[in-house]
């Protein structure tokens, strides 16, 4: 079985008063085995927000299931939601996301405090997350003396602590300096490579590149796949570019 | 075609910020009802005329002048607020190709229109209510209701003059706000991250030094007149103080509890406590200012209240009897007093004319002010002097003749010469000899309440009364060594009496006794004294009453400008909020979680100035009871009910403002979700 599954998805926004419907995903069928490092790619507009906003269970699909674990997220009840996010998914966005009035550690701490753990507990899971991070000199430091790229290394942090089934990444490398997203790829591999499963939403050909298998969006469908085999980064590199140069001239799937 | 495109900008611009504009609009409005109420009721003819009507538009008069202050005041912070708040739009216009000068046209019909709109439905509501009003006032001064309504042109002038000043400062000061700006600034948005607040020991803890300072100067003030000067400085030390802790002491507070692992690592405290310090440092200021305004409130009301329930008390202290006459009148040495029987023959049959009389009290007084050394009253003036120099307490010699005390009080006492009774305010001096001057007395009795009060007493100096066998013969050398230069002596006849006439008859009685003894013929007149309680009642009802109705008038006042700050704090906060709640929720906060943790930070800042204002008012109160006693008032229980009535009616009213405010900051921070 797989960890995430993805059937038949379907999401269509309607404004207040009923007047036009916009069809953001149409029908979107996947599925994520445990340790995979996924790229879902496509140009603005394609609905990859949205996907992972129905994956994260922040919003409900119009049709279709989304399964995780082989739980069907649109059974789970509202007030349980925000529990089973903190339980078994992670998130790092392109803003990063860090609360300004908590020093770096506590943003780190956030969801565990949120579980009850202790203070004993937290500390010793903080500690060598921070160590594989490079973070352990910036604890106590808050979001504004940071850098970008710390900063989005702190979101992974606070990401990770909770120990996610599936870490949700949405243009992780978006605000960041070419230096930083380098260093932010090779954490993701890194990450990927100790068995941690990551979902990522990118139209960074690069970012895209470091994944083991890209799926392509394009009006509201998954239009493509291409899986790494063997390929090293570059070549890989070479063919999402292929393909995208495919995709927006508007050739059929292959 | 161009004018109206800048009253329309202008127009569009309030529309489009009306969840700011219109609480603004609405106190402005409430502000010009509120002065022209005053000004109507201060300038009207029918209540000037009335009994007491006169004092009661004085204190409305003097009221005008704080009303007005205050609305200038208050309408600034709020024009400043909005202004800030506006800063972004004005920079858009300004990007589109708006010069500073069009943006001064924009500001400047919005500037005029919110005068019309706020000065014409403030006067409509104003002339509304201001019969509403006078009805409240004539009741509480116990005036005639008459039926007659009148609109003064002359309020209505001043109060529009009054806020065209004020709205005109307002836009010289916004024209100078968006003047100074770049528009660079204009346009930035605030999300460069904010530092955090820093702990302050020295203002925190110095904050706290000063509330404890003067917490404790209110509490160990004997003195109703040392209480009197120290409460302005009590009172700006608690203003002082009550910035430092808001400002400063709270954020140390958060710190502190940062510190706890223990405590700060829980759920329901994590994300309250640092917030808190965030806010607490952007809001610190506000909340301090919120509660002043709420203190001034309670203790204003309950203090302008415990006067006006309590002024039967103060007549009462004042004035015992229905009708008091003293005449003072001087005697030659050896001369036979033969003036009191006058005094008797003529006022007791006036008196008895007017309405059967009872309760009577009829003796003679001679009076020394000197200075109490032990058991010795000195009446040279240098020997009083020099005592005084020596730091003797002042004190108030009373001699009664025992004929009088006797028939007043219907004892049957006899005297020996060199005996005397005494009364002492000061518990303290109990001596079984005093001597005055030359003449000793032993004391046969010390009596427990005064026998001779002399009206209007405050209490401020140690009174002894001596109730001697013969005032005229005996006593005579004591007077006259007070006024060595002179060879006579001055006794005082008390004549006071209850008296079952009407009110107004009664009033016309006085009148009549003074015109009879101010006509005496071959009469040594010194000095006259008539009072009648029942024009005292008038008067003090006119004076209690009206300062009443002003704690009322500027209590709403108040009230309003704390509504407004709490609420543009909510709005403000709200927007701020929208994104980290946001963050909260992806991160796996579940909204019931939230929602908890807003409430909790929302009820602090809500209910941590009216706490602390009911704080300094329970501290305020042995001052407050003090300073009441300069009034006559000493009605303890009255005091602490009209403080409870007010703090609970404050409560309640806050309460339901918190829940209206919180439902718009609710709606704000939850558009974050529909917005993503």
């Amino acid at each position: 079985m797989s960890l995430l599954e993805v059937s038949g998805l379907k999401k269509v926004y309607t404004t207040r008063f009923g007047g036009s419907s916009v069809e953001a995903l149409r029908n979107v069928n996947f599925s994520v085995e445990q340790g995979e490092y996924v790229a879902i790619m496509g140009e603005s507009g394609s609905g990859k927000t949205t996907l992972l906003n129905l994956l994260a269970a922040l919003d409900r699909p119009t049709a279709g299931q989304v399964l995780l674990n082989g739980r069907d997220l649109s059974q789970i009840k509202d007030s349980e939601l925000a529990l089973f996010r903190r339980e078994n998914l992670g998130f790092v966005f392109q803003e990063f996301n860090l609360l300004d009035t908590f020093s770096l550690e506590d943003n780190i701490y956030l969801p565990l405090v949120l579980s009850g753990e202790s203070h004993a507990e937290m500390a010793r899971r903080i500690e060598p997350i921070a160590r594989q991070l490079g973070l352990s000199e910036l604890l106590k430091k808050y979001p504004y003396e940071l850098s970008g790229g710390q900063k989005q290394r702190g979101a992974v942090a606070r990401a990770i602590i909770t120990g996610p089934q599936i870490l949700l990444a949405d243009e992780p490398t978006g605000a960041l300096d070419s230096k930083a997203t380098d260093e932010l790829l090779r954490l993701f591999a890194e990450l990927n490579r100790e068995g941690q499963t990551i979902l990522m939403v990118t139209h960074s050909v690069k970012a895209a590149s470091h994944a083991s298998r890209v799926l392509f969006i394009k009006d509201g469908e998954v239009f493509h796949q291409l899986y790494r085999g063997e390929a090293t980064n570059e070549q890989l590199y070479a063919r999402i570019s292929d393909a995208l140069t495919i995709l927006t001239t508007g050739g059929e799937a292959v | 075609m161009k004018r109206g495109f800048y009253a329309r900008l202008a127009w569009t611009g309030i529309r489009n910020n009306r969840r700011l504009y219109l609480p603004y609009l609405l106190s402005a409005i409430l502000m010009v009802a509120v002065v022209y109420i005053d000004l109507a009721l201060s300038h009207s003819k029918p209540l000037y005329q009335m009994p007491g009507g006169r004092t009661a538009t004085t204190v409305l008069g003097f009221g005008f002048a704080v009303l007005a202050l205050f609305a200038a005041i208050f309408l600034f912070y709020a024009g400043s607020f909005l202004i800030r708040r506006r800063k972004r739009e004005f920079g858009l216009y300004n990007i589109l190709g708006m010069g500073k000068f069009n943006l001064g046209r924009i500001l400047i019909w919005e500037t005029v229109l919110t005068f019309l709109i706020s000065s014409a439905v403030g006067l409509l509501a104003g002339i509304a209510f201001s019969k509403l009003a006078e009805l409240v006032l004539l009741n509480l001064i116990h005036g005639k209701v008459d039926f007659t309504f009148q609109i003064p042109l002359e309020s209505i002038g001043i109060t529009l003059g009054v806020f065209a000043l004020i709205f005109a400062l307002l836009l010289i000061f916004q024209l100078i706000q968006v003047a100074k700006a770049k528009p660079v600034d204009l346009m930035r948005s605030e999300s460069t991250g904010e530092k955090p607040p820093k702990a302050n020991w020295v203002l925190g803890l110095g904050g706290a030094l000063l509330l404890g300072a003067a917490y404790w100067i209110a509490v160990s003030i004997q003195d109703p007149l040392a209480a009197m000067n120290w409460f302005f400085i009590a009172v700006i030390m608690v203003i002082l103080a009550t910035y430092l802790l808001l400002i400063a002491g709270s954020v140390l507070l958060c710190r502190i509890l940062q510190r706890s692992k223990r405590y700060y690592y829980k759920p329901e405290h994590f994300v309250s406590v640092s917030s808190m310090a965030y806010r607490m440092k952007r809001n610190g200021a506000g909340l301090a200012s919120i509660c002043i305004l709420v203190t001034m409130v309670l203790v204003m009301i309950s203090v302008t209240a415990c006067m006006y329930f309590g002024e039967e008390d103060a007549l009462r202290a004042a004035q015992p009897y229905d009708i008091t006459l003293e005449v003072s009148y001087v005697l030659s040495p050896g001369e036979e007093d033969v003036y009191a029987q006058r005094l008797h023959e003529l006022v007791q049959p006036a008196a008895e004319a007017a309405g059967s009389i009872s309760n009577v009290q009829e003796y003679h007084r001679s009076s020394l002010p000197s200075v109490l050394v032990d058991g010795y009253i000195p009446v040279n003036q240098d020997e009083i002097y020099d005592a005084r120099e020596a730091g003797y307490p002042d004190c108030l010699l009373l001699l009664m003749d025992l004929p009088g005390y006797n028939a007043t009080y219907g004892k049957d006492v006899a005297l020996d010469a060199g005996e005397a009774l005494m009364y002492c305010d000061n518990s303290a001096f109990s001596n079984s000899s005093l001597k005055v001057g030359e003449q000793p007395y032993a004391i046969r009795e010390v009596l427990k309440e005064n026998p001779a009060r002399i009206p209007y007493d405050m209490g401020q100096v140690v009174t002894i009364t001596l109730v001697v066998p013969d005032l005229a013969e005996r006593d005579l050398e004591i007077t006259r060594a007070q006024k060595e230069q002179e060879d006579y002596a001055r006794l005082t006849w008390h004549y006071s009496f209850d008296s079952d006439a009407a009110s107004e008859a009664q009033s016309q009685l006085r009148a009549d006794l003074e015109d009879l003894l101010l006509n005496l013929e071959d009469f040594p007149l010194d000095f006259l004294m008539t009072s009648c309680q029942a024009d005292e009642r008038t008067e003090l009802f006119a004076s209690y009453g009206g300062l009443f109705f002003l704690g009322i008038l500027l209590s709403v006042v108040f009230l309003v400008a704390a509504v407004l700050i709490i609420y543009y704090k909510q709005v403000c906060e709200g927007y701020e909020d929208q994104a980290r709640f946001g963050i909260m929720q992806n991160v796996g906060m579940t909204r019931s979680e939230i929602r908890r943790s807003i409430n909790s930070q929302m009820r602090t800042v809500f209910f941590v100035p009216l706490g602390l204002a009911v704080l300094h008012l329970a501290f305020a109160f042995p001052m407050l009871r003090k300073m009441l006693l300069l009034f006559q008032i000493n009605n303890l229980p009255l005091l602490i009910a009209t403080a409870l009535v007010s703090v609970a009616l404050y409560a309640l009213f806050y309460a339901l403002v918190y829940r209206a405010t919180a439902n718009a900051y609710y709606s704000i921070v939850s558009g974050a979700r529909e917005s993503r």
